[in-house]
């Protein structure tokens, strides 16, 4: 999976944003900190669920099953929007 | 196809169009010279702004409307200079501009809230020092630290605004409020908003610069969220708290 192409990804300050494109079906704007950063960053180019999870422990420290929540949760939230190609 | 160049925010552009409806629209606007760009609109266009149209009315919930084919493509007409324009430096935002004494007061907030109201209670209390630049959709130049708002003909439904350009000192939310208040916050404060009311383009290069424009305009203006009533003193007090 990775990032459709009619969402862009933004940093601003200490936020990422991810904004569609007039051509996307979704209008809103999608604000989230630095972990949704890293997700989406690495969902520019085509990985796993697993990938993600794997790469994203390489970055954070985090108790057990934290990171494997937090980005099955962002992932489940970015596909209810179409920011997911499958 | 009916073609005849026009001035929108200092960029000479050339409008080839089906209807003639847009051209009496802009007619304001026309101006000699080498185009920097040309838009062509056709059929495609018009069915798709119909299409557009519609699927906002079900999104809101709104009874279907049914526009003309001119006036769809003069949506199509602006739509495609909002694409092209952050090559320009430019971008097209959803708001009301009111300039008095030479500066520019930029009032946004979602359709309804009163932006157009507002602007008019400016009008009211200020008189003869406030005009309205444009009151629904101008263009904003962000040429490095200067942000200039120009009127444009795409100024809503009750066409008030003019061919001029003002530098703009502030943008305002807009909130309803039983009580008037205002208060100058941080970028972070509107950003979400701000992003939901500068036009966003089709194409990922041109949406990408246009939110680098964004930030450097955040960076050169001041922000302020004001709530108001419909109260003449909602203008006092917004005038009073951003005037400096």
């Amino acid at each position: 999976m990775k990032l459709n192409s009619n969402f862009i990804v933004h940093q601003t300050d200490k936020d990422t944003v991810i904004v569609p494109t007039a051509s996307a079906a979704f209008s809103g704007v999608v604000k989230g900190n630095k972990t949704l950063g890293s997700i989406v960053k690495l969902l520019q180019n085509d990985v796993t669920e697993e990938t993600i999870i794997a790469e994203m422990k390489k970055i954070f420290d985090a108790p057990e099953g934290m990171i494997e929540r937090d980005v099955r949760n962002a992932i489940g939230e970015l596909r209810k929007i179409g920011a997911i190609e499958e | 196809m009916i073609t005849r160049t026009y001035r929108f925010a200092g960029k000479i552009i050339e409008i080839s169009s089906v209807y003639h409806y847009v051209h009496q629209y802009c007619e304001e606007y026309a101006a000699t010279g080498t185009p920097d760009f040309s838009v062509i609109t056709d059929e495609e266009d018009i069915d798709y702004e119909r299409k557009k149209s519609r699927l906002e009315d079900i999104a809101f919930g709104r009874e279907m409307r049914e526009y003309s084919s001119p006036y769809l493509e003069s949506l199509a007409v602006y739509r495609k200079i909002a694409e092209r324009m952050p090559a320009y430096d430019t971008v097209l935002f959803h708001g009301s501009v009111v300039a008095v004494d030479g500066e520019g007061y930029l009032f946004t907030a979602k359709s309804g809230t009163g932006k157009s109201t507002h602007a008019q209670l400016w009008v009211d209390y200020l008189g003869d020092r406030a005009k309205i630049i444009n009151d629904d959709k101008p263009l904003i130049r962000i040429d490095g630290s200067t942000v200039t708002a120009f009127g444009t003909p795409y100024n809503g439904k009750h066409r008030r605004g003019c061919a001029l350009c003002v530098p703009l000192r502030t943008i305002c939310a807009l909130e309803q409020a039983a009580d008037n208040h205002i208060e100058r916050v941080e970028k972070n404060a509107l950003y979400p908003l701000l992003v939901q009311q500068v036009y966003r383009p089709s194409d990922p290069v041109m949406l990408a610069r246009t939110l680098t424009l964004l930030d450097c305009m955040t960076e050169h203006v001041s922000l302020y969220r004001l709530g108001c009533n419909r109260d003449v003193e909602a203008a006092i007090v917004s005038y009073q708290g951003m005037k400096g």
